[in-house]
């Protein structure tokens, strides 16, 4: 992990660190890299991966109306709307 | 600091406190984020309709850590709790624990409700995962979080988690009712044969051992076998937890843009700079820390490595219990490193609750259920929360 990778990484999700955060950041990332070894340790090459804890019993199910919001309600939180519409920047000139 | 960041007065019922991570339709949830602040849910969690239903009343909403993955609150917007003794304490462990609420209702994704229980003298239960719906609890690490519920003595932690166990189909991860049945059944189940988690024990600092010690003495007065085990597998918990709890809080937080609610900068002028810089000034550090950490886990390079690795990783964990509760009904640890934190702690190591989750990640990443009180930590196979709750009763009023 070097800063041209964390700048990357910043970019992809939408944050920014500040210099100080960056440096902090850089160690966190090499300690828990460090740590790792603990897992490498474990011969897992035959193991299944395991996804979810627990048999998933309600993925398909029957689509059907249960509640209905209106348009109104569902944008009550938005810091913009115009027109029944969220309101964003221009984004094609 | 105020420790409910949201009140609600005049309800009749046994009082509950709920983590700021639970939806409510008539007080605002903020997940103790700047991000959430005065966020409105449309509707109530299905743990919120299920107390209601019966009959218990809802005091208001408990400050949380931002996300609910650091150690004690400390990253909470609205500000951290401390004791009188300068000790940090969630919100709703002060609640508790001061009698302003008869129980809290947490969301468990990094250990923070059983850290808190263990370091207050309380009892927490963690359930087995999908006994108890997440509908309506803000997302962080879908795959291991889970609903707790705190309270002063086994008893009310057990009443009201019986409220809230049961199949939900709005939960997708949730279990048939036949199976949720078997948490909530009446009758406590005695113990025969306890573990000791040797390695965890002895990591912890000589005030958590000595809660472990008393633990073990008070089992064996009541004629429990206790016996000491190679727990060393257990430790990789820790990392692999980080891992998979990282990756997918990456991919939950990733709604927070400033779009459809939540905050959203005044400084902007393109899409890219309303995203970003919404972000980046309602996250705090640790918040962003795990984003970046989980992302990178997930890139190209590092994903099978990392949170493939982790994913297997969590079948070695689970196959160990398996292998243990063959033998034993239930295995004792720590909660955490020491018996008390404080502000100093998070402020010379920022990033501590990854550290921390050691003890709480084994429980975390394998869904088993696990039950505070003494100050110390049980875990028992699926289903088993009246074996750990007829334990917890033998060492209530210790760890206090």
């Amino acid at each position: 992990m070097d800063r041209e990778i964390l700048r990357r990484l910043e970019k992809l999700n939408q944050l920014q660190l500040t210099e100080e955060q960056k440096d902090s950041f850089l160690a966190f990332y090499a300690k828990q890299t460090e740590e790792m070894a603990i897992l490498d340790s474990v011969d897992t090459e035959s193991v299944e991966r395991m996804v979810h804890v627990m048999p998933i019993y309600t993925v398909v199910r029957e689509d059907k109306v249960i509640k209905k919001y209106s348009r109104e309600d569902l944008q009550k939180g938005a810091p913009e709307t115009t027109e029944g519409y969220w309101q964003v920047p221009r984004l094609v000139e | 600091m105020e420790l409910y960041l949201a009140k609600q007065d005049g309800q009749k019922g046994k009082k509950i406190a709920l983590d700021d991570m639970i939806l409510t339709k008539d007080m605002p949830t903020t997940a103790g984020s700047k991000m959430l602040e005065n966020y409105m849910s449309l509707f109530d969690a299905e743990v919120v309709e299920r107390l209601t239903a019966s009959g218990y009343a809802i005091g208001g909403k408990a400050n949380v850590g931002e996300m609910c993955i650091d150690l004690l609150g400390e990253t909470s917007y609205y500000g951290a709790v401390e004791g009188e003794d300068g000790t940090l304490m969630t919100a709703s462990a002060m609640l508790v624990k001061n009698g302003e609420a008869d129980a809290a209702i947490g969301l468990d994704a990094n250990g923070t409700p059983r850290r808190a229980a263990a370091l207050n003298g309380l009892v927490c239960i963690k359930p087995t995962y999908g006994t108890v719906s997440r509908f309506g609890t803000v997302s962080i690490a879908c795959s291991g979080e889970t609903v707790t519920v705190t309270a002063n003595d086994v008893s009310t932690a057990k009443n009201v988690l019986d409220a809230i166990v049961g199949h939900d189909d709005k939960d997708g991860t949730s279990l048939p009712e036949e199976k949720c049945a078997k948490v909530k059944a009446a009758e406590f189940v005695p113990a025969k044969r306890v573990a000791v988690a040797r390695s965890l024990t002895e990591s912890a600092s000589e005030a958590i051992k000595q809660k472990i010690a008393d633990a073990v003495d008070a089992f064996k007065a009541n004629g429990i076998e206790v016996v000491e085990i190679d727990d060393s597998l257990l430790l990789t918990a820790k990392n692999a937890w980080n891992i998979l709890m990282s990756a997918e809080l990456c991919n939950n937080v990733s709604r927070y843009d400033g779009v459809k609610y939540g905050y959203r900068t005044k400084n902007y002028t393109t899409i890219d700079e309303l995203y970003t810089n919404s972000r980046t000034e309602a996250f705090g550090e640790l918040l962003k820390t795990a984003i970046l950490f989980g992302s990178e886990t997930l890139s190209d390079y590092n994903y099978m490595k990392m949170y493939d690795k982790g994913l297997r990783i969590r079948r070695v964990l689970s196959e160990k219990f398996d292998e243990i509760f063959e033998s034993f009904d239930a295995v004792l640890m720590p909660a955490s490193a020491k018996s008390a934190y404080t502000k100093a702690d998070t402020e010379e190591n920022k990033y501590i609750a990854y550290d921390e989750n050691l003890y709480t990640a084994p429980a975390t990443i394998t869904g088993v259920p696990a039950v505070i009180a003494g100050g110390v930590q049980l875990l028992g196979k699926a289903f088993s929360e009246n074996v750990l709750l007829d334990l917890a009763k033998k060492l209530e009023g210790a760890g206090k």
